[in-house]
């Protein structure tokens, strides 16, 4: 039975093969072979999930003698679920939207072969076929992304993901040659027994071998996950085909948080990497929602949108909630890829008619003119510290009483406060007839909210991580010194509700600026509108690589 | 004195900079395609017949110099549009790195088929190449682009041959490239480093390429697409190295 999941990633594969052979023949109704192959691939992973859910243990499957091994573990019936559902999706939107292209045929042999590649990375169970399903990724993605071959800016920014995905590439593959080296293997089960039996068996150039290869894991899920400085891709690679997008933003970007959760064994063994992954997210997370607002074309504020969740997914790992980025990873690819998916008809019906209501909350979101409240300050600032709170510490006693004693939990705590308290805020700010109602509904939706989040992440640790002694070792490597730990705590808070307090005073102002601080403003908007030169600085770089490329050329006479 | 003079002439065939620019001189002044198709088949197997005749001691300097030759002809591939040339640089860049192997004992017979792996998808470049002149007048990447809307067949052909050959799973170069990487990183980090670069300007090239070809509108005059028998005929070279890249894996790694 679990031998099935190697036949629910090679059935993308004969479909692919199948349109290649007969698209000449059968036409455009070689689509519904794909859209079929795909449902039936997607029932059997179902099938396969609930197998696992009901208590089915992991298994090896080796090839033959070969090196070639997969893996039938939560982790990849899961995904493999998810990656199917998406895609199937996807083929759905597909088979009409793309009628209009030439390569009709070809868009789809291409989409089942990322499929393929997609499931072959999650059920990998040996280093080689992982390298090879995550490089084959970023190559089937640039030819994706430049189906419209008349369009130099569609493989120009395509151009762009390929290069950032090889980038990525390296990593990896240095992170399994050094395994190799060290264990004498390529099957990821062993290597990981062998770690957890020995953590410091090895080392490299001095250093713990396990720090080296989750730092470079890191790295190769940085690449990947649109994370800051390997970004500029994401937001850019807008002119491809919408379903493109939808599987990329919904799927491909969150390759990142798969990669960290597949070598979890090796990231409990490697605490300042943990620590280091959540700045990189948090950067990353604050940069892209930064971004985000500050764009004025829907697709690239999703793309940035799509970074800023990315930043999110990776700060989870960072924490040491490995599983919850798992959580985040399929909530934020439902959601993302509707949109995406919606995004034309949106755009078509805002032709029309953009259906806005000119109500209180459109002035106050679109036109940012917030309305001057009219309940006592004291006591909304009062139910917008506290309320949030006690909805989290209330959602997360029901789980575990234990929970509090984990710093990656406290930060999530205190993430979800200041975004519920940040709800609340808003909510004040805008007039209505019945603030109380209006308070009372967004904290009804605030403990929906938390609840349910604070519910299924729970089974999905419990599904991924059954084994309370490892959560609690993943929790414990990215635990950092107590003291650092309060101090960052409170400075977080207080720029927080100094941002609070300045919002009030400037609203209480009328928004009047002295001359000095408007120019820092508009300095600060320029830099935010060409994204922080980022794009722009890789472009002179590689400009100059080129114009070296072409002067030894000259130099050396063509030979 | 009689080793590095063995060392030389060897680096003539197995390129070692600047011997390398003999062959690609001689890339550029042979015109006739089946020559050129030879030139890039039997080149490298001079070389590594030479190195195992001869008997010679390798001296430890020779690494780096085979990785700078190799690094410096895929950084020099990127401002290239001539797709011959193209073909030339990128096989000097494959070739010296066919010392590292030599270097770290691989067994006669499999290094030669590295050499034969690492030539297939340039020979068939090649050819193509000379199938974009007779069409065109000339193969040069910018000059006329289109291609995938022209001659839809050709393109798809030649979009593979190049990703054959610059080192994609799962054509052989993959393999030897994960090979090499696995045998120096221990012993030479900085060289394993080197080859991870190099490989990551392959790929930059070849989108260049790629793009430089394909992408744009279709020409307004018709243009005779590739036969049927001949694709085929590519197709299956392509399928043999992929099952050669497949078995290969399972030899080396």
């Amino acid at each position: 039975m679990e031998r099935l999941i190697i036949v629910v990633a090679v059935l993308p594969l004969v479909s692919a093969l199948l349109i290649q052979l007969f698209a000449g023949r059968i036409g455009r109704s070689i689509a519904r072979v794909s859209v079929a192959i795909t449902t039936l691939s997607f029932l059997l992973s179902a099938l396969l999930l609930s197998w696992a859910l009901i208590g089915h243990s992991p298994q090896t499957l080796p090839l033959g003698n070969t090196t070639t091994i997969f893996l039938f573990d939560p982790l990849s019936t899961l995904l493999a679920t998810i990656i199917l559902g998406i895609s199937l999706i996807v083929h759905l939107y597909s088979v009409r939207y793309m009628a209009e292209e030439a390569a009709y045929g070809q868009f789809f042999v291409l989409l089942d072969l990322m499929t393929a590649a997609l499931l072959f990375m999650v059920i990998a169970g040996d280093l080689i076929t992982l390298i090879i399903a995550w490089y084959l990724v970023g190559v089937i993605l640039y030819f994706l992304l430049g189906q419209d071959t008349r369009s130099q800016t569609a493989y120009r920014f395509a151009f762009w993901t390929l290069i950032t995905y090889r980038i990525g590439d390296l990593p990896l593959i240095l992170a399994a040659a050094l395994l190799y080296n060290a264990y004498g293997t390529w099957s990821l089960t062993t290597i990981f027994t062998e770690i957890m039996a020995n953590p410091d068996a090895h080392q490299f150039l001095g250093l713990p071998l396990t720090e080296v290869v989750a730092a470079l894991i890191g790295l190769a899920a940085f690449a990947r996950s649109a994370q800051f400085l390997l970004h500029t891709w994401l937001p850019y690679t807008m002119d491809g085909p919408t379903p493109v997008s939808a599987l990329m933003h919904a799927g491909i970007v969150n390759a990142g948080g798969f990669l960290i959760n597949r070598f979890a064994p090796v990231f409990i063994h490697s605490g300042d990497v943990l620590n280091g992954i959540f700045v990189v997210g948090l950067i990353t997370a604050v940069f892209g929602s930064l971004l985000m607002l500050t764009q004025n074309d829907i697709k690239k504020a999703l793309g940035y949108s799509t970074m800023g969740q990315m930043g999110f997914m990776i700060m989870e790992c960072g924490i040491g909630a490995f599983s919850l980025a798992i959580y985040h990873m399929f909530a934020h690819g439902v959601f993302k890829g509707t949109m995406f998916l919606s995004a034309g008809s949106v755009i078509n019906d805002a032709r029309h008619d953009d259906g806005i209501p000119k109500d209180e909350l459109y002035t106050f979101a679109v036109e940012k003119r917030p309305n001057a409240a009219s309940q006592p300050w004291l006591l909304m600032a009062a139910i917008t510290l506290s309320v949030p709170l006690v909805i989290l510490v209330f959602a997360h006693l029901l789980i575990a009483e234990d929970y509090f004693q984990k710093q990656g939990a406290v930060v999530l705590l205190f993430f979800g406060w200041v975004t519920g308290a940040q709800l609340i805020f808003a909510t004040y700010r805008m007039r209505s007839q019945n603030i109380w109602r209006l308070v009372g509904l967004s904290v009804l939706s605030l403990v929906v909210v938390v609840l349910g989040y604070v519910v299924i992440s729970h089974a999905f640790d419990l599904f991924l991580y059954p084994d309370p002694a490892f959560r609690a070792q993943l929790y414990a490597a990215a635990t950092i010194d107590l003291l650092r730990f309060d101090v960052l705590v409170v400075i977080t808070t207080l720029i927080i509700v100094s941002g609070w307090i300045l919002t009030y005073y400037a609203e209480q102002n009328g928004y009047r600026r002295r001359q000095q601080t408007k120019r820092l403003w508009l300095n600060f908007y320029a830099l935010i509108s060409r994204e922080f030169y980022i794009s722009d600085i890789y472009t002179r770089l590689s400009r100059t690589i080129l114009s070296i490329s072409g002067r030894l050329n000259v130099w050396l006479r063509w030979l | 004195m009689t080793g590095i003079i063995i060392i030389l002439l060897t680096g003539v065939f197995l390129p070692l900079f600047p011997m390398s620019m003999i062959f690609n001189a001689i890339v550029d002044n042979i015109k006739h395609p089946w020559l050129r198709v030879l030139l890039f088949a039997v080149w490298p197997l001079i070389g590594l017949l030479i190195v195992y005749n001869s008997k010679v001691v390798i001296p430890d300097w020779l690494m780096p110099m085979a990785l700078t030759t190799s690094a410096l002809y895929a950084l020099r591939m990127l401002s290239l549009r001539e797709v011959t040339q193209w073909s030339g640089f990128l096989a000097t860049s494959l070739w010296s790195l066919l010392w590292l192997a030599v270097m770290h004992d691989t067994p006669v017979g499999l290094l030669y088929s590295y050499a034969i792996s690492m030539s297939t998808p340039l020979v068939l470049l090649v050819l193509l190449s000379a199938g974009l002149e007779q069409r065109f007048g000339a193969a040069y990447t910018g000059l006329y682009g289109g291609l995938a809307r022209t001659i839809p067949r050709f393109t798809g052909i030649l979009v593979t041959v190049v990703v054959a050959a610059i080192a994609t799973p799962l054509f052989p170069t993959f393999f030897i490239m994960l090979d090499m990487i696995v045998e120096t990183i221990s012993a030479t980090p900085l060289a394993a480093m080197a080859l991870l670069l190099i490989w990551l300007l392959w790929s930059w090239a070849g989108a260049r390429l790629i793009q430089g070809l394909i992408v744009g509108r279709a020409s307004n005059v018709k243009i005779l697409d590739m036969e049927i028998t001949t694709i085929s005929l590519y197709a299956l070279i392509l399928l043999m190295l992929i099952i050669g890249g497949i078995y290969l894996s399972g030899v080396i790694l």
